[in-house]
């Protein structure tokens, strides 16, 4: 539990996601036992812990793309929908990237980032080739775009995957570890897309491993261990004094030394 | 032993029509094939518990089954099941197609599987509904998996015409074995029906086997 | 429908199927066997052999079972000057046939296991047919079990184009009986009842016996 007079840099906005008590089984396995978290707009929530302790998993049901067996999960300010075509309306409000970047080998970066205005939002040709060019260069790769995935390196492939979901221009964009699958050389390219992202004052729920982005970058951090938050705060609480056993240990074996 | 491969020659336009009902015949089966594969198919995947074990059986039952067997029950079956009277030639291309339609049908639902389900989620992800995630994302993927595979099962199935020739089709295969019967010249017929076989099917062969090479997906 | 005409034939219909079985595990074995040898042939004997092999794989993909079967029985004794009891032409014929599949499937096995593993082993200062023994076979066996499941399945269906030559298989046993009791449905249902019990054990068993071992050939 954090300590109630810590500041929350951005606390004043409003509340575009709220987990409250959020609990989510996989058969006889608990996931996510009673999470509670506000997300602000224009907040950097950097989900941090060790594998398996339930961060890509509570990212995965804010889209619906799982179920939760407990709790609520607002959006903007209603519940999650379970009606499927209420549902995909949401969806087309948060833009999720994906530790596996999940272009579609069949597409251009030009299509890939146009697929979502045409086919779902319905815009028109038009508009979509309009929208993808102006994320495609948002994102550096404008020259990229007639080329196929295939073609690209693993942050050029990421950051088409950003500006995918940018063009739907999203409320809120979701990151489930969008650098794990990168060689070094390429996380920055993207950590300094999402940076750039955050200073323009998009909402952003990131589960990450890079420490540096998080305490750089993030507004507020929750730690996860086995399925709940140990402890959540403004980054300098979080790295530099933390108030949990756990949060301390977590940091330690990652050989975090602030 | 004289032979006398004059004997090929002269029938020449026999066999040339049976070549063309050989043809005929694969054309019109895959014409059937395809299109239904891909229907039972999806049923396999997405209808509702009985259809999706109706369409189980069906597949399972035409994978476990001789394909002569097959042609010779419908040869029987199918005039009682349908009161119709179908032509040889039908019943050949009904049986032809109940098995190749249960063989594409396992390429299909093969071939939608194997595309990794980050990229339904991904398509979910931005709105899309399980029937657009399908159609632009899915779908698109699967066909450049399946057609190396249409393309061997094409090559199987030039083959497997011949097997219709017990219930009296004039393919390629009764063809040259009628004039077989009718000229005594055994080696002869029969080394040209394998002959006409090796010149069609090799080609064949060969662009499945280019179709596998263009295509071929490594994950 | 009357199925007595089952029980009063059993016995005759029974012989087919011990002859499909016998047929089938014959030409299984000579096939394997064969096709071992045109693989192994093929990948490391001599130069000029290797497009022979070739040629002889492609060709087996051209021409139909049921046309090597006939010109095997009826013309190979011809030029060879001999007779041939139908069984063992059925014999010949379908592991001429059948090797080539098999020498593919060997081939693709053996391709399949990364050279790494060879480099590895050559390090350790193997030969090569000590690794082709001891590292590279045992991991491709296991990667060629489902295509040797399909295999046998193609080889029991193919002993069932055996009945054009008179071999007396469970088709042709089937065949005679209906021919004398003008009860085709009857039979045949029943025969395709004892082919898809044959068969479906067989491609399921094999997906068991692959999914226990499958660990075992991964590198």
């Amino acid at each position: 539990m954090t300590s109630a007079t810590v500041e929350r840099a951005k606390g004043a906005g409003a509340k575009i996601i709220r987990y409250r008590g959020v609990i989510k089984r996989f058969g006889s396995f608990t996931a996510l036992n009673g999470v509670d978290l506000d997300v602000h707009a224009g907040e950097v929530v950097c989900l941090i812990g060790p594998s398996g302790s339930g961060k890509s998993t509570l990212l995965r049901c804010t889209n619906g793309l799982e179920t939760i067996e407990g709790g609520d999960i607002e959006f903007e300010g209603a519940l999650l929908p379970k009606d499927d075509r209420a549902l995909r309306a949401v969806r087309t409000r948060m833009g999720m990237v994906f530790q596996s970047f999940e272009l579609f080998p069949h597409l251009t970066a030009q299509q890939n980032v146009a697929e979502g205005p045409r086919t779902v939002q319905k815009v028109g040709q038009a508009e979509a080739d309009r929208r993808a060019s102006a994320m495609l260069a948002k994102v550096g790769l404008a020259d990229k775009a007639p080329n196929f995935p295939s073609a690209l390196s693993g942050g050029q492939q990421q950051r088409v995957a950003i500006a995918r979901a940018l063009a739907m221009e999203p409320d809120v964009m979701l990151f489930d570890e969008p650098t794990s699958a990168l060689d070094p050389e390429t996380i920055g390219e993207v950590l300094n897309v999402m940076k750039a992202l955050a200073e323009e004052g998009m909402t952003m729920v990131v589960v990450t491993h890079e420490m540096t982005f998080a305490r750089r970058v993030g507004d507020w951090v929750a730690v996860f261990d086995a399925g709940r938050i140990v402890e959540q705060g403004p980054p300098a609480q979080i790295f530099e004094a933390p108030t949990t056993e756990r949060t301390r240990d977590f940091l330690s074996h990652l050989g975090w030394s602030g | 032993m004289t032979l006398d491969w004059n004997v090929v020659w002269q029938h020449r336009g026999q066999l040339a029509a049976g070549t063309g009902t050989t043809v005929l015949l694969t054309i019109a089966t895959m014409a059937i094939a395809v299109p239904c594969g891909m229907v039972v198919a999806a049923l396999r995947l997405y209808a509702w518990a009985p259809v999706r074990a109706a369409a189980t059986a069906y597949v399972e039952l035409f994978r476990n089954l001789p394909l002569i067997l097959v042609v010779f029950w419908a040869f029987y079956v199918l005039p009682i099941w349908t009161g119709l009277g179908l032509s040889p030639l039908a019943t050949g291309l009904a049986a032809l197609a109940l098995n190749v339609t249960a063989y594409n049908a396992e390429t299909f639902r093969a071939g939608l599987n194997s595309i990794r389900r980050g990229q339904v989620e991904a398509a979910m992800a931005l709105g899309m509904s399980r029937a657009q995630a399908l159609r632009r994302v899915i779908i698109p993927q699967a066909l450049r998996r399946v057609l190396p595979v249409l393309a061997s099962t094409w090559v199987s199935l030039f083959k497997d015409t011949s097997l219709v020739s017990v219930i009296a089709v004039s393919e390629l295969a009764y063809v040259a074995m009628q004039v077989r019967a009718q000229t005594f010249r055994v080696l002869e017929m029969l080394t040209a029906m394998a002959a006409i076989y090796w010149l069609l099917g090799y080609p064949q062969a060969k662009l499945a086997d280019w179709i596998q090479r263009r295509y071929a997906v490594s994950e | 429908m009357d199925f007595s005409v089952i029980t009063d034939h059993w016995q005759f219909l029974a012989s087919g199927v011990l002859v499909t079985l016998a047929l089938s595990v014959a030409s299984g074995a000579s096939s394997i066997a064969a096709g071992f040898v045109v693989a192994l042939a093929r990948m490391h004997g001599p130069r000029w052999l290797r497009p022979v092999l070739v040629l002889y794989i492609d060709s087996m993909r051209a021409i139909p079972v049921l046309v090597v079967l006939v010109w095997t029985f009826f013309a190979l004794p011809i030029v060879a000057g001999i007779t041939m009891a139908p069984f063992f032409a059925a014999l010949i014929g379908l592991t001429v046939h059948l090797a080539a599949y098999a020498a593919e499937i060997f081939r693709a096995g053996i391709e399949s296991v990364r050279p790494g593993q060879t480099r590895a082993a050559l390090a350790l200062g193997m030969s090569r047919a000590e690794i082709l023994r001891r590292i590279v076979l045992p991991q491709a066996v296991v990667r060629m079990l489902p295509a040797f499941g399909s295999f046998l399945s193609v080889t029991i269906k193919d002993t069932a184009i055996a009945s054009v030559i008179a071999v007396p298989e469970l088709m042709r046993q089937s065949e005679t009986v209906q021919g004398q009791t003008f009860q085709p449905i009857e039979v045949y249902t029943f025969a395709m009842l004892l082919y898809f019990l044959l068969l479906f054990p067989v491609t399921r068993g094999v997906d068991l016996v692959y999914r226990r071992v499958a660990h075992l050939g991964r590198s």
